[in-house]
């Protein structure tokens, strides 16, 4: 973490360098290396019919006028450069205003989203637990919890064997044999958590999923993360509680627009984070 | 009081990013170090194909519950998978067997015919479909977990053959049954309807191959999705489902192509398995024919859907 507050330090002015600084990798019990990473997506209705200020063309105007500024799809850069290695048994919270870039960032690193440049190397094989992954919501949550279990690569005996740890971790009980829409948002939640923690991943990405469990599950699921680190895992924790994220992780990253704006100790880049985020509540209400 | 609620002017602004990247050598050596894997890149094909195999119990998982789930909202449940095809089959039986005379022309029991021809093309038909809308209605797992992709058409194919299995069994009931009518020949049980089972495979091969196509040309240009129907449509009219095609275009010099393409040709062979069509013979070269354009299509697919398997789940 020092060597990092150097290089902030050491830059002298961002724009005169063409290129980023490049660093050394500290080779010592790696499990992830994102390098450079950049990724866009495509997003398809991006056109702008209707809704909004604009000019009245009139009907002629805007039937010939439609779709000629916006292109119906649009690239959205949305992680643009991040650079940072993660070591065994980490517990990495990621934070940052909203549509800065923080859940794109965890599938790239899950390898759900192919980086535009740069690379991710990774030991093992990540998971990640969305707070929208209803897996199958017209099936069970006992159907959910074979598939699930299976697409994380887990044998259809280890699913048996673990099948009722599972459901016992979820407390989902007689649930377990409804229909997963049936299932209220924390059930859901902890159902997901429950079969994400069973094939104990390498690396376990949890995006905002535990926000929705109560205060006994919370605990459940910090218990799981530390077992996972423990046994060598890193855990990466989205979340816009502060204090669920300093309370569970040994450090934090800020992500803004993409970019990476600090890494290092929970209670100094919590802190920053605070401080901006009060500062632009009060220039929200100044210029209201 | 009033001072501090004028806030700063300019909205504040978070620390500069930090602009930094490894280098490659470093890179390297850390990644040779950790045995660490790049990610999000495509697994090379051999490394694919096992991997495929090693999940075959996820395929047949989301096979039987894609099955089971299909009909849940209505009050017949899984009747509906026999149901449907049997008035879709009366549907154009009463059209073009008893309406118009294009579906008596050349065949000798018309309602075994267009009976046998709908199911079949019905199965390969919702295949396509299954396969061009697998990854769309599993996103939440193709956004959650890492697992070869070809996993869900393969497993939306297998789902289909899950319910045509009964479908089968009334298939044959109908044909069967039909032939004590006074308008249609007799259907015999004889050996060749030991063929069923090798037909109806060779179908599913075919049918999973292209499902693997459809499913990447739909996830690349999801505008595919609405004319796929459309194409299917033209399809049922070119390979005879409801009516002899060959009659109509032996006359041109291409009329072969309809004849041997291979919708058409398993048609023909599902049809010399358990009819007795004068028209519809068994033949060797048939079999032969079949046997290729099920190894040519699952091949090609599995290529195809291969090389995008990086960009799936992407939007």
């Amino acid at each position: 973490m020092t060597d990092i507050e150097e290089e902030v330090d050491f830059e002298v002015d961002p724009e005169d360098l063409g290129d980023a600084p490049v660093v050394q990798v500290d080779s010592e019990r790696l499990s992830l290396l994102v390098n450079d990473l950049h990724v866009s997506y495509r997003v398809f209705g991006a056109r702008k019919v209707g809704h909004g200020p604009s000019r009245d063309w009139g009907l002629m105007g805007r039937l010939v006028r439609r779709g000629a500024k916006q292109p119906p799809i649009r690239e959205v850069r949305a992680v643009r450069g991040i650079t940072f290695a993660a070591k065994h048994g980490e517990a990495i919270g990621i934070i940052g205003v909203n549509g800065s870039g923080k859940s794109t960032l965890l599938r790239a690193i899950a390898g759900l989203i192919p980086p535009a440049s740069g690379t991710v190397h990774v030991a093992g094989n990540p998971a990640l637990l969305g707070v929208n992954a209803v897996l199958m919501k017209n099936l069970s949550g006992a159907r959910n919890i074979m598939i699930g279990a299976l697409a994380l690569g887990l044998s259809r005996t280890e699913v048996k064997q673990r099948f009722d740890d599972i459901v016992d971790f979820a407390e989902i009980g007689e649930f377990v044999n409804l229909p997963m829409k049936s299932y209220s948002s924390g059930m859901g939640a902890r159902l997901r958590f429950a079969i994400s923690a069973s094939a104990v991943p390498d690396i376990l990405m949890i995006d905002e999923a535990l926000s929705t469990g109560d205060a006994g599950f919370r605990a459940k699921s910090k218990a799981k993360m530390d077992e996972i680190r423990e046994s060598a895992g890193t855990v990466f924790l989205v979340s816009h509680s502060l204090a669920t994220i300093q309370s569970m992780c040994t450090r934090v990253l800020w992500i803004h627009e993409g970019k990476l704006v600090m890494d290092g100790d929970p209670e100094e880049v919590c802190g920053g984070y605070k401080k901006f985020v009060a500062e632009r509540k009060r220039y929200a209400r100044s210029t209201k | 009081m009033t001072v501090d609620e004028s806030g700063p002017l300019a909205p504040p602004t978070p620390p500069a990013p930090l602009e930094r990247s490894f280098d490659d050598r470093s890179l390297g050596k850390a990644v040779a170090d950790n045995e660490l894997e790049q990610i999000g890149v495509r697994p090379r094909l051999g490394t694919y194909f096992k991997e495929m195999w090693r999940y075959r119990p996820l395929v047949q998982v989301m096979a039987v519950s894609r099955a089971e789930s299909e009909n849940q909202n209505t009050y017949l449940g899984q009747l509906w998978s026999l149901i449907s095809p049997i008035v879709n089959a009366s549907v154009y039986v009463l059209i073009f067997g008893f309406l118009l005379k294009i579906g008596r022309e050349g065949i000798d029991n018309t309602i075994a015919f267009i009976v046998v021809g709908v199911f079949m093309f019905r199965f390969f038909e919702r295949s396509v479909m299954a396969g061009a809308h697998s990854l769309q209605k599993n996103m939440n797992l193709v956004r959650s977990v890492q697992f070869p992709r070809a996993v869900l058409p393969t497993a939306g194919v297998l789902a289909e053959l899950t319910v045509l299995g009964p479908a089968l069994v009334v298939m044959c009931v109908i044909s069967y049954l039909s032939g004590f009518l006074p308008v249609a020949e007799r259907v015999t049980v004889d050996w060749n309807w030991l063929l069923l089972p090798l037909a109806v495979l060779l179908t599913w091969v075919f049918s999973t191959g292209c499902a693997f196509i459809s499913a990447r040309l739909v996830a690349m240009t999801p505008d595919i999705d609405n004319l796929l129907p459309h194409v299917m449509r033209i399809l049922m009219y070119a390979s005879g489902v409801i009516f002899s095609v060959d009659r109509f275009v032996s006359q041109f010099s291409w009329g072969w192509l309809l004849e041997y393409q291979p919708v058409a040709v398993y048609l023909y062979l599902v049809r010399s398995s358990i009819l007795n069509e004068t028209a519809y013979p068994p033949d060797g070269f048939m079999w032969l024919l079949g046997a290729i354009w099920a190894v040519l299509f699952i091949v090609l697919g599995f290529l195809f859907f291969w090389a995008g398997e990086e960009r799936y789940g992407r939007d």
